[in-house]
């Protein structure tokens, strides 16, 4: 009795919480946590899956996603602070980038004029940022620029970029995945951003440059391109 | 000059910090607490960065003796295990916990009624002067934490200390 009462801290506490966005694989809440503004995502139940099956894959990513938030603070990118996590509601606490907004509203909310010259410095901090990623052998797994935070400096103006939601995230040095990892954000970009392809090709500009092992992951990803585009004729 | 702060998750626990420096019976507490008669965990704070840290700490002990998980046999025990960065019970005691030569201690208490007597038994024990918790941060001993939590160098450069002592807390089980 008391352990199940007690074991239902957490939902209980999430039942209170704002939610943010409810996903395919999991919750996305704001709350006060040890007195910080803290961002928690819970992972459910898929109905659908065999129940060991489910909770052994939702473990799995709880894991991976904690693994590779601190090999990247590691690396010096900057991450949310993992508070917290509890393996049993699936659930992990994070640090809310207080006053930041997406990457992708940044673009959307940039005049179409503006979209190219003004937005070049951006895009190179973004491809630098995923060079030293890459370079630490982890891959996102879902890069869009929904899961990039913009967060205005105190005064200087420069702002800070976050990479967030490293659920699908996982380590591999293969430059296959490597580039599998840019051409799914190649794809998210295109066509949340249209007519950006300039743009594009200056964020891979500057990962090719501040990437020591790129020159494999381009070619990885060009050849990620022609398999993409055969497979849409074929299909 | 104390701290208390009600867990969110756990609304019956409130965890209670105090912070005493020029302490001259750090043997004698310590034996205090072995023979239970400090009910709480007292800590180096030389090898703390900010309050913040013990709360972490604190919160998951909490939530481990909940689900049965304590990897230590009290939940005192379980906050000075969670602060190290490794799974060594006895490492965690050697590093974190109050040694008898210390001359400053932090000690933590969970409690869920007013804090007032427990903050009065405390003081008629320790022969010291208490000061505020937050002062913690002038006692850091920013080296040795360093070395122990493994901080990069590119870490420091892109987060504070406490981010990068805090993430290795929360991930530990994991690493
Ligand atoms: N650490 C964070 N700080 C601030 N906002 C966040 C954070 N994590 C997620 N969000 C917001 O919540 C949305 C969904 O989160 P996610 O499912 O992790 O992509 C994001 O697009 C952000 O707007």
């Amino acid at each position: 009795m008391a352990l199940e009462k007690s074991m239902a801290a957490i939902p209980e506490f999430l039942s209170k919480a704002e939610l943010l966005k409810q996903g395919a694989e999991a919750r996305v809440y704001r709350a006060t946590f040890l007195g910080r503004p803290t961002i928690v995502k819970e992972r459910f139940r898929k109905q659908y899956r065999h129940p060991l099956l489910d909770e052994k894959l939702t473990h799995r990513r709880t894991v991976q996603e904690v693994r590779s938030v601190l090999r990247c603070r590691r690396a010096g990118i900057s991450v949310p602070v993992v508070y917290f996590v509890d393996y049993s509601s699936h659930s992990i606490f994070l640090e809310e980038i207080v006053g930041s907004s997406t990457v992708r509203d940044h673009i959307a909310s940039s005049p179409p004029s503006a979209r190219c010259e003004g937005l070049e410095p951006l895009a190179e901090r973004v491809g630098q940022v995923l060079a030293r990623m890459h370079d630490e052998d982890v891959i996102h797994g879902d890069l869009t620029t929904s899961n990039m935070l913009l967060r205005c400096g105190p005064e200087d103006g420069v702002s800070e970029l976050f990479l967030i939601d490293f659920g699908l995230s996982y380590i591999s040095a293969l430059p296959e995945d490597k580039g599998v990892d840019l051409y799914v954000l190649e794809k998210a970009f295109l066509s949340t951003h249209p007519h950006t392809e300039a743009l594009f090709q200056r964020l891979l500009k500057s990962y090719a440059a501040a990437s020591k092992k790129s020159s494999a992951v381009i070619k990885k990803l060009e050849e990620v391109r022609l398999r993409g585009r055969k497979r849409s004729m074929v299909g | 000059m104390h701290l208390t702060h009600e867990l969110e998750l756990f609304p019956d626990h409130k965890v209670t910090q105090m912070l005493f420096k020029e302490v001259k019976n750090a043997a004698e507490l310590r034996q205090c607490a072995v023979e239970g008669k400090i009910n709480g965990a007292l800590i180096n704070p030389t090898m703390l960065v900010n309050p913040f840290q013990v709360l972490v700490a604190a919160n998951k002990a909490v939530n481990s003796q909940n689900n049965g998980k304590m990897k230590t046999r009290s939940l005192y025990s379980e906050i000075i295990f969670n602060l190290s960065p490794t799974n060594n019970i006895s490492e965690a005691f050697k590093r974190f916990g109050c040694s008898d030569g210390d001359d400053s201690v932090l000690v933590v208490f969970i409690h869920n009624e007013d804090e007032s007597q427990l903050l009065a038994d405390l003081t008629a024990r320790v022969s010291g002067r208490q000061v505020p918790v937050e002062e913690v941060s002038s006692l850091t001993d920013h080296a040795k934490v360093k070395k122990l939590y493994k901080v990069t160098q590119e870490e420091e450069k892109s987060g504070t200390l406490l981010d990068a002592v805090v993430c290795r807390m929360a991930a530990k089980d994991v690493m």
